[in-house]
């Protein structure tokens, strides 16, 4: 199968951008998209050209790395999937695909395909944590959580903080992020000592990063590898008044 | 105190509550607005004017809670400003090719909330020089009834002047319909910021966001259609 692409190609953090396009012939229509980015990749680098630039790790869908919008759309047109875990049998023989990087003023392009997400670093610094004491590894079972507590708490862990919500969201809003690192620790006994310090920090460290704000058309939900509910930027909007009002 | 007012007043989420809490009370506003509109259909001028009339009389009651409104929507202004602000810097570079609306569930009426908003905004300003200040039409100061013995204001006759002219009635149906469309979008939002939405919820908060918009547009329509259709007549 055949695919025309147009891909953003950005030499630095300061050079300006641009599409170039390139046509990937022969490919196997259950390559993932990173594969057929890395037959075009070997031809460019054949022909002495540089290589289109992208991040990637896993390849299995988990780490959350394989950052591109696909014809607008964050890790591309499937559902509940990775870029890594897009399938060339998802788009039609011949088609023309525009890939471009992250667009968010918080994620700036780095090289080509590549951004910088160091701000969700900074979330998590703020208060993605529980402070407890090192030593041994605690007994299994000591602390007993409810089996609905826990299940609640992984959906919102399973975040792998890849970016998409804040791609997608027309406002670069990080709030879906901040929601399920704030939930996942605020729904564990674990976490409710730094609970109402957490969201306050960590709201704080969002705003600071020059993210966008919500505003409730859950883009972010739509594109989520891992169909993070926006019902937890909820949860975060009940946690954040419930932390100012000690302060009142 | 004042650190938690503070962070309210800088943070995205605190001003996210100011605009859903003073968008709730403008909603609370425009029922009961619309619900004393509908008195035009008693059938009898006399059941409007005396409302007004008694509006009117509690001069107290009627100025605290006009100077909560404009309070409510001069907070609601500038919070969603503000952050409609921030949402354009955070994103100063779309994509090339958009992504599918349908996907993405980007709506007409949630991209075009604060446009809506702004005519809605002038809307009112009109609204109130034409019936509150009656400065569009001189004529409306000495409009008077009799009712009940009591000399009062003829709201009746203004309501009917006012929309026998199809340039205002055309501009009122037209801010009614983007009140729908604010509305629409703005009344599901309020349960999402206050934290009151969930999976079971959703569902049930988006359609009686729709009922209530729907509900509130044929409302506040009825009134300028039956005086162009000659249903309300003087």
């Amino acid at each position: 199968m055949k695919l025309h692409l147009r891909v953003w190609r950005q030499k630095s953090k300061e050079s300006g951008g641009h599409f170039e396009t390139y046509e990937a012939e022969g490919l196997n229509p259950n390559m993932s998209f990173l594969e057929m980015l890395d037959v075009v990749n070997d031809r460019l680098t054949q022909e002495g050209k540089e290589p289109i630039a992208f991040d990637h790790d896993c390849r299995e869908g988990i780490c959350g790395s394989c950052a591109m919008a696909i014809n607008g759309e964050p890790h591309g047109p499937n559902k509940g999937a990775t870029t890594c875990q897009v399938y060339l049998r998802s788009f039609k023989d011949g088609e023309t695909l525009t890939v471009e990087p992250w667009r968010a003023k918080a994620f700036p392009v780095l090289k080509d395909l590549v951004t910088d997400r160091s701000a969700f670093d900074r979330i998590i610094q703020a208060g993605g944590f529980v402070s407890v004491n090192t030593g041994q590894a605690p007994d299994a079972n000591a602390m007993p959580i409810g089996k609905e507590e826990a299940e609640k708490a992984f959906d919102a862990a399973h975040c792998i903080g890849c970016g998409a919500c804040v791609a997608a969201c027309r406002n670069g809003s990080a709030m879906l992020f901040a929601a399920a690192k704030v939930s996942h620790l605020g729904l564990l006994p674990q976490g409710q000592p730094e609970r109402a310090e957490r969201v306050r920090k960590m709201v704080e460290a969002m705003d600071a990063a020059g993210f966008g704000n919500c505003s409730n058309q859950y883009a972010c939900e739509a594109v989520c590898p891992k169909e993070i509910s926006a019902d937890w930027i909820a949860r975060m909007n009940r946690d954040y008044a419930l932390s100012l009002a000690q302060k009142l | 105190m004042t650190q938690g007012i503070s962070m309210m007043i800088r943070s995205s989420i605190g001003r996210k509550w100011i605009a859903a809490i003073t968008g709730l009370l403008m909603i609370g506003f425009v029922v009961v607005h619309m619900l004393g509109n509908l008195q035009m259909f008693a059938g009898t001028p006399d059941k409007i004017n005396q409302y007004a009339h008694l509006l009117k009389s509690m001069p107290g009651v009627l100025w605290a809670f006009r100077l909560g409104l404009i309070a409510a929507t001069g907070l609601h202004i500038w919070a969603t400003l503000s952050l409609a602000r921030e949402n354009r810097m955070a994103k100063p570079q779309g994509y090339a090719v958009a992504g599918r609306k349908s996907r993405l569930q980007v709506t007409l009426t949630s991209a075009t909330m604060v446009i809506s908003g702004s005519i809605i905004l002038g809307f009112v300003i009109f609204h109130l020089l034409h019936f509150t200040v009656q400065m569009v039409d001189r004529s409306y100061l000495s409009m008077q009834t009799v009712s009940g013995g009591v000399t009062m204001p003829d709201v009746y006759r203004m309501v009917i002047t006012g929309f026998s002219n199809p340039w205002i009635s055309g501009f009122y149906l037209l801010a009614m319909a983007l009140l729908f469309s604010h509305l629409r979008h703005g009344a599901a939002s309020v349960f999402q910021t206050l934290g009151v939405r969930d999976r079971h919820l959703a569902k049930i908060i988006g359609t009686g966001a729709w009922i209530l918009a729907v509900a509130l547009f044929l409302g506040f329509a009825a009134i300028p259609i039956a005086v162009l259709t000659g249903a309300l007549r003087p």
